[in-house]
């Protein structure tokens, strides 16, 4: 018996672009049923990053038990679903096509609408599958280790991108530091660990801070790596420290600048580099002073899922109705925009 | 007993439904690297062209490659969903067997090549046995010059069959003894997949979907990890 209201929607959301295999019931968009994520980390973890082909056969392997875990923890049979949902793009071209074209099959066989999502759009979403009443318009710091943007939300499907990176994303900064540290893969939770106990006593550049709300992040890690080569002996947590709170400056300066110039009546965060701790708190500290809401999803929500990708099934189907079957990935989707 | 058949291997897409009475319906398409585009579409037109609702499937066959890594994700992943959404077994065939199946009544031995790309070929050998071929070498991935050697210093008459050996023709033809199969037999085909699978299902030779691996040959590229950066214009 499953635990859904008669008069909910289910959707099956499936997530594949990177390196996290996942699975999701959601009702209406909003209540997760399951949220079922079988990472990839110790896979990637020996060779610095992700490895494209690596990533693909593990989703493979990974795929129809994550799926069926998913139903099995939602207690929902195929025949209560109201649609099923994959991540079409951005990613790793090999990994979307996984997630899609088992979702397509699903779709197929149980004889339920696909729906094809953007996996940018699911990191909005997130925010509100945590919460629903979410005011808009919202400024969304949208920042991974595939991303970095700030979007404004100004209601359902109706996005504007204020600015991203001109080269490397945040997170993609923080593991290359991590590397040059020796302290390992992923970078963003190492670094931001052993920044707890270091000092932020370097004074790393800001890059292109006071330019609108683009940013940059390849020269921070060069003069991060410079400074390490120079000065050998320098703490390993202060290094970090210092580079993070570099990074959360930038991040932070332009979110707050973009909320409050665009009228926005809240700050919400998203991807994976929005469970840092110290990011989180300078949120919080921005909002208050300028006397926004902070949204902060739960650390699960913020790095890749499935729920929120069956949230924007869910919100996409209502909007648009389904994809077609002949859908198929699109590596450089980028955030549809009106 | 229904059969749906699952065909991705190469740079064509096919699938196909089999009774008792052979094949049913198949759809094949080869233009332009669009597996995932082509595939739940062809399987919809199939069903329909059979005449059969998804819910009669019993089986679902796949050809598990080798080939090409990413097409041939997309087909295993497709029949692994499918055979999992109708809750049926499954049953895993290599492309190689695929190819070699249309040209059992020759009493050469046969040389199944599949293009693998950065130079290479996928190869296996079979010889006729009473009601097919059977294959005589594990599959494995080599320079054609290497497999041309090896056709040198067996001097027996070979028949060569793929797209591996139509692309790599030139280093073949001065053998004696070895004989191209047609062109329009160079890609393993659904049809063969359900004619073989049907064979198998007699035989009860079903796994399921978690024993289905997909058949790569070579170790993944472990060359500098490459960051993504899909949000760069
Ligand atoms: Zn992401």
């Amino acid at each position: 018996m499953s635990t859904a209201e008669p008069s909910e929607q289910l959707i099956l959301g499936i997530e594949t672009s990177c390196d996290e295999t996942a699975a999701a019931v959601v009702a209406n968009g909003t209540r997760v049923l399951s949220n079922v994520i079988s990472s990839q980390i110790d896979l990637h973890a020996r060779y610095g990053g992700v490895v494209p082909e690596v990533a693909s056969r593990a989703h493979v392997t990974a795929m129809t038990p994550v799926v069926a875990q998913a139903l099995l923890e939602a207690g929902v049979e195929p025949g209560e679903l109201h649609g099923i949902a994959a991540t079409h793009g951005p990613g790793l071209v090999g990994s979307l096509l996984v997630g899609v074209s088992t979702a397509k099959a699903l779709a197929l066989v149980w004889d339920l609408p696909f729906v094809g999502v953007n996996h940018l759009e699911a990191h909005l979403y997130a925010s509100f599958v945590e919460e629903p009443d979410l005011e808009m318009p919202l400024v969304v710091l949208l920042v991974s280790g595939g991303h970095t943007m700030l979007v404004l939300m100004r209601g359902h499907g109706d996005y504007e991108v204020l600015g991203q990176t001109m080269d490397d994303a945040a997170g993609e900064a923080y593991d290359k530091v991590a590397r040059q540290l020796g302290l390992g893969y992923p970078g963003g939770p190492i670094i931001d660990r052993l920044a707890m106990t270091g000092k932020p006593t370097i004074a790393f550049p800001r890059p292109v801070l006071n330019e609108g709300y683009k940013f940059s992040f390849s020269g921070l890690k060069t003069s991060v790596i410079n400074h390490i080569r120079k000065n050998p002996d320098a703490k390993t947590e202060d290094v970090a420290a210092s580079f993070q709170e570099a990074v959360v400056d930038v991040l932070v300066t332009k979110a707050r600048r973009a909320a409050v110039e665009t009228g926005a009546k809240g700050l919400a965060t998203g991807g994976g580099v929005a469970a840092n701790s110290r990011l989180r708190e300078a949120v919080i500290d921005a909002c208050l002073e300028d006397g926004l809401t902070p949204f902060l999803p739960s650390r699960s929500m913020c790095t890749d899922n499935a729920a929120m990708v069956g949230a924007v099934g869910w919100w996409r189907l209502n909007s648009d109705g389904p994809s077609p079957l002949d859908t198929g990935a699109t590596p450089n989707l980028g955030l549809p925009v009106r | 007993m229904i059969i749906l058949g699952i065909e991705s291997a190469t740079t064509q897409v096919g699938c196909a439904i089999a009774g008792h009475e052979g094949v049913l319906a198949s759809a094949h398409s080869s233009r332009g690297k669009r597996h995932a585009e082509m595939l739940t579409p062809q399987i919809d037109f199939v069903r329909r062209q059979a005449r059969i609702e998804l819910s009669e499937i019993s089986v679902v066959a796949v050809d598990i490659g080798p080939g090409l890594y990413t097409g041939l994700r997309v087909g295993i992943s497709a029949a692994m969903a499918t055979a999992f959404a109708l809750n049926v077994p499954m049953i895993g065939v290599t492309s190689l067997d695929l190819l070699a199946f249309p040209v059992r009544h020759s009493p050469k031995l046969i040389v199944a090549a599949i293009d693998a790309r950065r130079g290479e070929i996928f190869h296996a050998f079979y010889r006729q046995v009473p009601g097919g071929v059977q294959r005589v070498t594990e599959p494995a991935v080599g320079a054609p010059d290497d497999l041309a050697g090896e056709l040198l210093a067996r001097g027996e008459d070979c028949l060569l069959v793929g797209d591996g050996a139509v692309r790599y023709a030139a280093h073949f033809e001065d053998l004696r003894g070895v004989d191209a199969a047609e062109p329009g037999l160079a890609h393993p085909t659904a049809s063969s997949l359900v004619q073989l699978a049907h064979a198998q299902a007699l035989r009860e030779e079903f796994v399921p979907p978690s024993e289905i691996a997909p058949l790569y040959l070579r170790k993944p590229d472990a060359v500098e990890a490459k960051r993504i950066a899909w949000d760069r214009k």
